[in-house]
């Protein structure tokens, strides 16, 4: 069901990509990091107190004074989010969509290799990236809190609150690449995959911005990555990520039925 | 025995455009010419072979298995060459050639070393600094080197030299004696002469005749434009009772099947200042010798 060789292609094609997303991430932990203060509250929550609004916009309202809240406010409101999501949206697309709009799908069809596999096998890549995204951010927000601030840290809880964000890119995942195996325009399959969980994204930012707009969080999937939940502690948050996750698997396998059944023009 | 068979094969885009109700089979062995001009239904018939299109009505076959369903099975033994080439994005040519190598879990590389040596192929630089012709001579290499039973080629010889055009023409012919079963598009009438035992040509997604290649040349009408010194001499020359197909100022072209020293006498007798033999489609030749255009 997989071709390595075709998955070492496509690793190789990411891991630039990868590590760029991986520096961006390392310079927000470090800096977000050194901006915890276990005794007065950090600086970051005097622009909570002055701009409430501003900052619930984006997930910045800490639900728990301790370090892990800390993180999950400043970190796993935006920053987290946001550039995993890209992570997706970029390689979907470099995966399936652009191989068929540009025509260098021939080359992976005219060989011996099931459709299926070629679409596992990309999916496979893409996968492995987010993982490692996800991993590698878990492993660095462990070490700099161990560094600065030994024994602060709730490791469970933010390696729970990781595989709920690991969960949430899954879907996201799906989502593009199912885009990715619909259309045979890459231009559409980044318009497409990337506006479907840009626009989630947006809406969520608006269920946070005030009470009016609150009921609009049952129209993102965001909603079911309950990071305030994760660290309360709330049962919700935890079927939130199974459903997440059960729903990266359907979106996939259709992804994969669909690019083997439709017709290529290349 | 047929080993590739295209029987009824449909597909619509609208607007006169698609395959309309093609057949035609290919028997083991033989290296089958398909033309027609652009847009025609050459490609779009080589996907469904390919089985990357699904026919909307009829069926292919390659060694008997439906090019739809099994087309995976059939790529073992299925060499292409497509009409556009495109590689990966930033890869060396070796790379490309390791990688397909490797992707189709074939186990030597003699072949491809033996193909590289007889089209003075150097892979070392990124493919997409390569000229056309170079990335034409590794598509034909990737074909090539699975030793396929059946070969679907797509304009085979574009972008190569008259040299590379020639040694082309040698391996389909090698591939040929060995047994090998080819279908070749192509508009070269040398290529299609000296490689193909059939040729087929289909215009507007139709088959518009099918023969064989002897016949075709022992048919073959050729067109000369004979430029004279004056309109008035041009005039004269073209009421001589010679097949003249068009007249224009003091050129006229005549057309000639096997009267050729008719011609030549009564070009004697005029100031003939030039003669050109202009090149013609293989369509062109084809169509005269089934009456033009009776599509």
């Amino acid at each position: 069901m997989i071709n390595w060789t075709l998955y070492k292609l496509g690793i190789k094609g990411i891991w630039k990509m990868l590590l760029i997303f991986a520096a961006v991430i390392t310079m927000y932990f470090v800096v977000i990091i050194s901006m915890f203060d276990p005794a007065l509250g950090s600086a970051l929550d005097e622009f909570s107190k002055a701009m409430p609004e501003l900052m619930a916009i984006v997930g910045m309202n800490p639900v728990s004074a301790e370090l892990v809240g800390f993180l999950e406010a400043y970190l796993y409101g935006f920053i987290m989010l946001v550039f995993p999501m890209l992570f997706c949206i970029l390689s979907a697309n470099k995966l399936i969509a652009r191989h068929v709009d540009r025509g260098s799908m021939t080359y992976l069809l005219s060989a011996p290799v099931k459709r299926e596999t070629v679409a596992f096998t990309q999916m496979k890549v893409m996968v492995t990236g987010i993982i490692i995204l996800i991993f590698y951010a878990t492993l660095i927000g462990i070490v700099d809190c161990e560094i600065s601030f030994p024994g602060k840290l709730d490791i469970w809880k933010f390696i729970l609150l990781n595989i709920g964000v690991l969960c949430l890119h899954l879907f996201i995942g799906g989502i593009c690449f199912l885009c990715s195996c619909i259309f045979n325009d890459s231009k559409y399959a980044v318009g497409v995959g990337g506006g479907i969980p840009a626009l989630g994204f947006v809406i969520q930012m608006m269920a946070n911005a005030g009470e009016k707009l609150e009921n609009a969080k049952y129209a993102t999937f965001f909603t079911l990555f309950d990071s305030d939940g994760i660290i309360i502690g709330e049962s919700g948050a935890i079927w939130g990520m199974i459903v997440l996750f059960v729903g990266a698997i359907v979106l996939f396998s259709t992804a994969i039925v669909i690019f083997s059944k439709k017709d290529l023009h290349i | 025995m047929a080993i590739c068979e295209v029987k009824n094969l449909t597909r619509d885009y609208g607007n006169g455009r698609g395959v309309f109700d093609l057949s035609f089979s290919i028997n083991r062995g033989e290296v089958f010419g398909f033309l027609g001009p652009n847009g025609a239904g050459k490609t779009t018939t080589i996907r469904h072979l390919m089985g990357f299109l699904k026919p909307q009505k009829g069926y292919c076959t390659i060694g008997g298995m439906d090019c739809w369903k099994d087309r995976a099975d059939i790529q073992k033994t299925l060499g292409y060459i497509p009409g556009e080439m495109v590689f990966f994005e930033d890869m060396t040519g070796t790379e490309f050639l390791n990688f397909m190598m490797k992707y189709r879990k074939v186990k030597t590389n003699k072949r491809i070393k033996e193909l590289m040596d007889r089209f003075e192929l150097d892979t070392r630089s990124k493919i997409k600094k390569m000229s056309k012709g170079m990335k034409q001579k590794i598509g034909i290499v990737a074909a090539f080197m699975h030793d396929p039973e059946v070969l679907i080629l797509d304009e085979p010889t574009s972008g190569l030299d008259p040299l590379m055009q020639n040694r082309f023409i040698e391996l389909v012919m090698e591939e040929r004696s060995r047994g090998k079963t080819i279908l070749m598009s192509s508009h070269i009438f040398e290529e299609v002469e000296r490689t193909c035992s059939r040729v087929a040509i289909i215009k507007n997604g139709r088959l518009v005749a099918m023969d064989e290649v002897e016949k075709l040349k022992a048919a073959q009408v050729r067109k000369y434009v004979i430029t004279l010194e004056n309109e008035k001499a041009a005039a004269a020359f073209a009421s001589e009772g010679l097949h003249v197909s068009e007249v224009s100022k003091n050129q006229v072209t005549v057309i000639v099947q096997n009267n050729i020293k008719e011609l030549i006498s009564v070009m004697n007798r005029y100031p003939v200042t030039n003669i050109i033999t202009p090149n013609q489609s293989l369509e062109e030749i084809f169509l005269q010798y089934y009456g033009g255009d009776k599509s």
